[in-house]
């Protein structure tokens, strides 16, 4: 068992689940709130991942952190190094390529909540922050499990971002399925095969969790 | 039983007009509420839930000028101004501290009863009080409201728990905790049982007149608007047909009320 890897991945889907959250939650409120066209573009960008091959979006965020263009240069001016091939890196390709995990069920939960409780707040005196923390948020609670299972489980399960933009570093990029594939590469199937349950268990057990928390009585992707 | 309406300290307390369509409905209306009760009388789809919204910052009408009272009953120029089309002036509707307890009870599903009936109260405008102070009093507030509706033993449920009946009055319990000059109450009283409506109905007019509350309750139901003996603005089409006392604004539908009941031989 490569223990660096699982390391690795688990704090790589950590790491992504923190920084989604604190992403989506005004997203997702913002989405739910605005119906003009910005927000049907704003929601195309933000649920592309989900149809995108894994390989186009590594691809441009490659060229995107390169020295090809102006914030990749200054990034590798700041750094002193490129964010591709780095934890960092890694961290910004797989917060984009869970987005839309985190923010659908996000909104599907905020639309759930009955816009009349809004109204009855704010006649009461309650602020619209007032009532997203002391109403809308509480209620949505199920959902903002849901978002954060559903971004780790799906980190964990990346590759194609993982292996355009990360490559294949020990230690700092090299995450399970990319051991996998290696190993696989090398022939060695019985390493392989552990590996490969460890990920399959994992999914499987985070789904089940997901669905006896009922979590799922409402749409995820809704 | 000759009650007169209780007329407020220095009227008029609200001033409303108001232009503004909605589907089919053109609103038409100009009114001045200058007594401690007054009812938007008419059938449905005659505007009056739009009125409440209106004034309560729930709508923005197409063309408007609402302005209230302060406390001492005087005008309060542009502080007191809600809505000004003309001016661009809107405040919007958690600035307005106008409570309107709508006819479907919106209750929070994640409070309990005590927490809602507070909600309200701690977001009211307040003299400067130190905070500890301000606590007490909102726990004060709570349970003596609690107590006027006599909803003391549900304080602690949740509004899944309750009936209809009761969550109805949790509803009128949390708008009336909170209204500071002027209460709104959509269909109140529907749903309820005879005995416990006019209980309602006589606690609430009693607590208005101890507060000086102005309300504006919107019905359709002639025997709750002689009951309430209050001031009748009668709606018909998104037009005020007539405004005056309930005995004057609507002789005409109790007589044919009073017919109705009455077995023909």
């Amino acid at each position: 068992m490569d223990t660096q890897a699982l390391w690795l991945t688990l704090r790589l889907a950590l790491s992504t689940t923190a920084l989604l959250l604190v992403i989506a939650l005004p997203l997702a409120w913002w989405i739910t709130s605005d119906a003009g066209a910005t927000r049907a573009i704003v929601q195309a960008v933000v649920a592309l991942p989900l149809v995108l091959p894994p390989t186009v979006l590594g691809f441009y965020l490659l060229v995107a952190l390169g020295p090809l263009t102006a914030p990749g240069r200054l990034i590798i001016r700041l750094l002193g190094h490129p964010l591709a091939f780095s934890f960092a890196g890694l961290l910004v390709g797989s917060a984009i390529y869970s987005l839309p995990f985190a923010v659908q069920p996000l909104v599907a939960g905020f639309r759930a909540v009955d816009p009349a409780l809004h109204d009855a707040a704010a006649t009461l005196g309650a602020s619209p922050l007032r009532a997203l923390l002391t109403i809308t948020l509480p209620l949505a609670r199920p959902s903002l499990l849901a978002a954060a299972v559903l971004t780790f489980a799906h980190t964990v399960g990346e590759f194609g971002v993982v292996l355009m933009l990360g490559g294949n570093i020990p230690g700092a990029t090299r995450t399970l399925s990319i051991a996998l594939y290696d190993q696989v590469q090398d022939f060695n199937y019985a390493a392989a095969n552990r590996t490969a349950s460890l990920l399959l268990g994992f999914s499987l057990l985070t789904l089940i969790a997901i669905y006896w928390r009922g979590a799922a009585r409402r749409p995820l992707l809704g | 039983m000759a009650r007169t309406a209780i007329p407020l300290t220095a009227p008029p307390q609200l001033e409303v007009h108001l232009r503004h369509r909605i589907g089919a409905l053109t609103l038409e209306v100009d009114f001045t509420l200058t007594q401690q009760w007054t009812i938007l009388f008419g059938p449905s789809g005659s505007g009056k839930t739009t009125i409440l919204r209106a004034i309560a910052g729930l709508l923005r009408p197409d063309w408007a000028r609402i302005l209230i009272a302060g406390i001492d009953g005087q005008n309060q120029g542009r502080k007191g101004t809600y809505v000004d089309t003309d001016a661009r002036r809107f405040v919007p509707s958690h600035q307005r501290h106008v409570p309107l307890a709508a006819q479907s009870a919106s209750l929070f599903p994640n409070m309990t009863v005590r927490r809602q009936v507070a909600y309200g109260i701690s977001l009211a405008p307040n003299e400067a009080v130190h905070a500890g102070s301000m606590l007490k009093q909102r726990d004060d507030k709570t349970e003596a409201i609690l107590a006027l509706f006599r909803i003391e033993h549900l304080a602690g449920k949740l509004p899944g728990a309750l009936s209809g009946g009761e969550g109805q009055r949790v509803n009128l319990a949390r708008a009336t905790a909170s209204a500071s000059r002027l209460l709104l109450l959509d269909e109140p009283f529907t749903g309820l049982d005879l005995a416990l409506r006019s209980e309602l109905m006589q606690t609430l007019r009693a607590y208005a007149a101890q507060e000086n509350l102005c309300v504006l309750s919107v019905t359709h139901g002639i025997a709750e608007a002689f009951q309430l003996d209050a001031e009748i603005i009668k709606l018909a089409d998104g037009r005020i047909v007539q405004q005056g006392p309930v005995a004057t604004v609507l002789a005409d539908e109790r007589a044919r009320l009073l017919q109705q009941l009455t077995p023909s031989e």
